[in-house]
């Protein structure tokens, strides 16, 4: 695959979808590498004492995953300059985010894009997010 | 104590910037790869030195995910900012929390978090941030329960105190449903 830049991009591009398996050993782990030990991201029994039937992916997480979802797709030239999202199904254990991506807008100033994500799972949206990702410089050259 | 008066203690913890709040580590090499071996993300900007000083002008040295910005000031098992730290113990990071707490609202989801990345953090730096509470929520009821969202603004910036980036982090704190009684 070619690599992608600024000039080969259109507005209306689709990234290649991303599922990702949501598992038990999953949400603790990113839970635990982003430093959150909220019980309800690792304690079963403490989840459902607050209402939830199972542990649920921490924010950190499905943050994570957003911007590493760009960057598989800009190639290691792509420069995160904002993530924002918005959650909303909860990620719990057996389910499968499928992560898609849309190019919404081409910033001329910062040569710099705008793309809409979302990542949703068997209850409907996990995410919705939006992401500037700019290219060094050396991209250019190309 | 009413919701008047839980209102009321609420809002005055808006808009107090507190702070700084210390990172327990250096960005280091080590956090940067448990963090990308649970995401599986293999960009290799996060591994390579050489590629990071090309890519984003480093002196030979790897940068981190700039999505961990949050992860780096987090308090980790023990709970507690390092000593330094504006306060220390305190449960969950805020005072407002144990107001939460106290009520009933104990609780707890994260909504939204929007991030804007200013400066790349590189491994060596030293990231501290100081947080706001920029809105507290009238009463609501969603699907968890009855809950007030808070949005929270922090600054995360370096050891030589350059702002890398911003946070707006909301929060729902809900009385559980399962509390709260009904049938």
């Amino acid at each position: 695959m070619n690599e992608i830049t600024f000039d080969s991009v259109k507005i209306g591009d689709q990234l290649p979808e991303l599922a990702v398996d949501i598992t038990a050993k999953l949400i603790t782990a990113a839970a635990i590498a982003s430093r959150d030990y909220q019980n309800v991201h690792h304690d079963q029994d403490a989840a459902r004492s607050l209402g939830s039937p199972n542990i649920f992916m921490n924010i950190l997480t499905s943050n994570g995953f957003v911007g590493r979802y760009v960057t598989d797709w800009t190639g290691p030239h792509g420069v995160l300059k904002r993530v924002s999202i918005r959650l909303g199904a909860p990620n719990y254990p057996g389910d499968c985010m499928r992560l898609k991506g849309e190019v919404i807008a081409k910033r001329e100033s910062d040569r710099s894009l705008v793309l809409q994500i979302t990542g949703r799972n068997k209850l409907g949206d996990h995410v919705v997010g939006d992401v500037i990702v700019a290219f060094s410089g050396s991209e250019s050259c190309t | 104590m009413t919701q008047e008066e839980l209102e009321s203690r609420l809002q005055s913890y808006v808009g107090v910037r507190e702070g700084p709040y210390l990172g327990w580590d250096q960005v280091n090499r080590a956090m940067i790869r448990h963090w990308c071996d649970a995401m599986g993300d293999g960009n290799p900007v996060y591994v390579d030195a050489a590629l990071a000083s090309e890519v984003y002008g480093t002196d030979n040295a790897v940068v981190a995910p700039a999505t961990m910005l949050q992860a780096w000031t987090m308090v980790g098992y023990c709970g507690k900012h390092p000593p330094g730290s504006a306060s220390i113990e305190v449960s969950d990071g805020l005072p407002i929390i144990d107001v939460f707490y106290e009520a009933g609202f104990n609780g707890v989801v994260a909504t939204n978090c929007e991030q804007d990345y200013h400066q790349t953090i590189v491994e060596g730096d030293d990231i501290h941030h100081y947080s706001s509470i920029e809105s507290v929520s009238g009463r609501k009821s969603t699907g968890l329960g009855e809950g007030y969202f808070m949005t929270q603004l922090f600054e995360y910036r370096n050891q030589r105190e350059e702002l890398v980036g911003e946070m707006r982090f909301r929060t729902l704190h809900y009385i559980p449903a399962a509390q709260a009684g009904q049938g």
